[in-house]
């Protein structure tokens, strides 16, 4: 009898917060103005992205610094196929999410040969390249080049009393929280346990016959579709996207995200996400010109004094709970 | 026929300048074991005090010595107070220092410099090299003082006692320090030392590609080329990787239409990642041979 | 008469795990002591305590110095050469490289060149392959690579955890034999480490048997042989 009262009263205490926040933040459209509802937007768009590096770097143990690029695929998948070909927005989403995902296997195939540094260096490389393929004249006619594409908002289905920002916002929130449970599954399932044990020994798991390969490559494929999507919402969000949208810059910010987050640690996106967004305007706040530096200097900070990022503060809760006799 | 080897030429020349970044790049990867994604930004701070040494009336060969001198002292500064710490940490954390270290560095110098872009001196001078037409004399300069560096080196590396201990320190620092080898203070030496090659580069670089705090960020990429392509445990590599990216680079932009002026970036990334992926040791690295 | 190691009360741990409680034993001059035990008994950990390689606590002295608070290094400075589990050799760098950075941080070259060739004496097969990258040699060599690797700085006392390990029984009695000729032709005491009881009882004069952490029997060789119990669960006979 008082394990079932126990055991619910455990439960209710994890689900209490995780519940809270989804429902405050549905409630948001009705108290916040255009602008935060576009904030909140972008945060969430940076929590997917970052959700999917996690997927790659947390539970497979590789390592990406270019994952701005396959947010760019995206990106520019869901403007061309809206801007050019009608398609509507909740089928350029997913299209992007799936475009991105073949990117990312070709590039986790090659990847698969490459450990560390190499890996890292590559990944380097892919990051400052793409701005410059996305400025390809060959593929203007398509990417429109340098000056960019604008890219129309998704606009609230006829009947709802929503603005193009509010129902953006849910489409984001839908999608977000879609992209979590995704993320959650995939992690607890076969699939996400083979590929810890891939992380934590691969010469174990080999001779377990996981097969490395195809989850590695698996892997970089679902991180990279994450990104996509996630770039894809950004492109709506933001109604433009040009080739200097996605330099390094982008693919250093998920990086950043993930750390400040806390490798393996699902829920860390979204302060990754909060971090990402919130500290350079921050940091602009305390000096303009300074502002770079002052970011840098708060990341390596973080690294130092609180490495694990926000992930160190989960176990404290579930500590607590247990103790309770 | 001629537009052939005037492009083969003029890649050598461009080559010269990611080979010096190449060393730069193979130096610290000795040293510690790691690639260094800040070198480019550190070099080019380093390239801004130098000149700023220039603008207070410092002559400039003295300006110089005394950049590569600070710039010995930044690396090692660098490695004693953020690096040392990280020893033990996941590579993850690692680069993200390293990415904190190149926005703080980039910033600061944006901050002091502004980003106009300024011109720097070559000591070589500007005209052709001995009446030839394909080849300027700073670039002449340029080579020749790679060459030097590399050199002395390659001198450093096989024949002097700190060399060998630092190749050993590298290869397996456990090991070292059982044979009473201070791995720490070797790490530093290696920071000092990359970080003083950094600075002589972006001195050779400065007067082709202008100063300005955003100078290394293409520049940079080919580096990692002509690194990855010599293979990174071996310094000529370094020089011979980087001459042959300029060359590739160069060649493929005349010859190759499509390529054209606009896909290099992508030619030095698909260069990394075939390299890597075929022939991780590069041309003149060697093959790390494991028998179980 | 004091010994040439020293140890009282070492107690060691790895991060919060501790591994050694708090042992004593001694290393005589020109002697050979032995630590016995099985797997995860703390052979190899009470090695690298000595080496300052993990946290430790207690009193460690060699030659009368206390070395319990120095780091690698120094402590490798003072004249003790560790030969550790898994060999440890340079495997980029080449056989006579490898030997090189034994002697890298001693300044008398002559002495060095002659220690160079007393080592190729003691193991022809490295002067063979001088010139091979250390990867490239099989087991056997990689550890005789290790053992005069430790010898090229000149230690007074060698540190050997499990040489015998994946070695063939022929390679093995030719490395005990040239650790025989190192103690008594060099002087050279030596604190060894091994599985292989038997083998090591077989050149040691004093032996030490170690059970989690603590020692559970110490004595001369002999005696240890002559244990019934010892005897039947580590020598079995």
């Amino acid at each position: 009898m008082t394990t079932n009262l126990l055991s619910l009263r455990v439960a209710s205490q994890h689900l209490l917060a995780p519940v809270g926040i989804v429902l405050a933040s549905m409630a948001l459209p009705a108290i916040a103005n255009g602008f935060v509802l576009f904030q909140a937007t972008q945060v969430m768009v940076f929590a997917v992205a970052i959700l999917g590096l996690n997927l790659l770097v947390g539970f497979s143990g590789q390592l990406s610094l270019g994952h701005g690029a396959f947010f760019a695929i995206g990106a520019y998948v869901a403007a061309i196929l809206m801007g050019q070909y009608d398609v509507p927005y909740w089928l350029a989403l997913p299209a992007a999410g799936v475009v991105a995902f073949v990117f990312g296997l070709l590039f986790g195939l090659p990847a698969l040969r490459l450990e560390g540094v190499y890996l890292a260096l590559a990944t380097f490389s892919l990051a400052i390249a793409t701005p410059q393929i996305l400025k390809l004249s060959v593929l203007t006619p398509l990417t429109g080049g340098s000056p960019g594409i604008a890219v129309s908002k998704p606009q609230a289905p006829l009947g709802l009393p929503l603005t193009d920002d509010q129902w953006l916002y849910y489409i984001a929130l839908c999608v977000t929280g879609a992209q979590y449970l995704l993320a959650r599954n995939l992690v607890s399932s076969r699939s996400g346990l083979a590929m810890l044990a891939v992380k934590e020994d691969p010469v174990a798991a080999k001779a377990m016959g996981v097969n490395l390969s195809v989850y590695k490559t698996l892997a970089f494929g679902t991180s990279a579709a994450f990104n996509g999507i996630a770039g894809a919402l950004s492109a709506m969000a933001v109604q433009y996207i040009s080739p200097d949208s996605f330099t390094f810059y982008l693919s250093a910010s998920i990086l950043v995200g993930l750390v400040v987050g806390g490798v393996g640690w699902l829920p860390g996106a979204f302060f990754g996400a909060l971090f990402v967004l919130l500290v350079p305007n921050l940091a602009e706040g305390l000096s303009k010109g300074l502002s770079g530096a002052v970011y840098g200097a708060i990341l390596i900070a973080l690294i130092f004094f609180l490495p694990s990022g926000a992930s160190t503060f989960r176990s404290a809760s579930l500590l607590r709970t247990r103790r309770k006799p | 026929m001629e537009l052939f080897v005037q492009q083969l030429v003029a890649g050598l020349s461009t080559g010269t300048i990611y080979a010096c970044i190449a060393l730069a790049v193979v130096m610290i990867y000795q040293a510690i074991g790691h690639v260094n994604f800040a070198q480019g930004e550190m070099a080019m701070l380093s390239t801004f005090v130098a000149w700023q040494l220039m603008q207070l009336g410092v002559p400039y060969w003295l300006a110089f010595v005394l950049t590569v001198v600070l710039s010995f002292g930044m690396g090692l500064l660098i490695e004693r107070t953020l690096m040392r710490r990280l020893r033990h940490a996941p590579p993850l954390s690692q680069v993200a220092v390293f990415i904190g270290l190149l926005l703080m560095l980039n910033s600061a110098a944006g901050y002091a410099w502004n980003f106009t872009v300024k011109p720097f001196p070559t000591p070589f001078g500007t005209g052709p090299f001995l009446g030839a037409s394909w080849i300027s004399q700073h670039q002449a300069g340029m080579l020749a003082s790679t060459l030097a560096i590399l050199a002395a080196l390659v001198v450093f590396f096989r024949f002097t006692r700190v060399g060998l201990s630092m190749r050993g320190a590298t290869s397996h620092p456990v090991s070292a320090r059982l044979l009473g080898i201070r791995v720490q203070a070797l790490e530093g030496l290696g920071w000092g030392l990359a970080s003083a090659i950094g600075a002589v580069a972006g001195m050779l670089i400065a007067p082709i590609v202008f100063l300005e705090p955003n100078m290394m960020a293409g520049t940079l990429i080919y580096g990692f080329a002509g690194a990855v392509l010599g293979g990174l445990g071996s310094p000529a590599g370094a020089v011979l990787g980087g001459l042959l990216v300029g060359v590739l680079e160069n060649m493929a932009g005349t010859f190759i239409p499509v390529i054209g002026g606009e896909l290099k970036l992508t030619l030095a990334l698909v260069t990394i990642v075939l390299v890597l992926v075929i022939r991780p040791q590069g041309l003149l690295g060697r093959k790390l041979v494991h028998r179980v | 008469m004091s010994h040439l190691l020293e140890v009282r009360d070492l107690a060691a741990a790895y991060d919060r795990t501790r591994v050694l409680h708090g042992l004593s034993f001694d290393v005589a001059e020109r002697g050979i002591t032995t630590l016995l035990g099985a797997n995860g008994a703390g052979k190899t950990s009470t090695l690298r305590a000595i080496s300052g390689m993990l946290r430790r606590e207690g009193q460690i002295h060699f030659a009368g110095r206390p070395i319990g608070r120095l780091g690698t290094e120094d402590i490798a400075r003072l004249g003790i050469g560790h030969v550790p589990d898994g060999r440890g050799t340079f495997t980029r760098l080449t056989v006579e490289e490898n030997l090189q950075l034994g002697s890298v941080i001693r300044r008398d070259t002559d002495v060095i060149r002659q220690d160079m060739e007393r080592v190729y004496a003691y193991f022809p097969v490295l002067q063979q392959r001088r010139l091979q990258q250390a990867g490239t040699l099989s087991g056997g060599e990689q550890q005789m690579l290790a053992v005069a690797r430790a010898l090229m700085t000149r230690p007074r006392l060698l540190l050997l955890d499990e040489p015998s390990f994946g070695l063939a029984p022929r390679v093995v009695r030719e490395l005990f034999n040239i650790f025989r000729q190192l103690n008594q032709e060099e002087g050279i005491s030596l604190l060894l480490v091994e599985q292989n009881a038997a083998l090591a009882l077989s050149i040691a004069d004093s032996a030490y048997l170690l059970e989690t952490g603590r020692i559970v029997f110490a004595g001369t060789a002999e005696a240890v042989r002559q244990n019934d119990g010892i005897r039947r669960a580590y020598l079995g006979s």
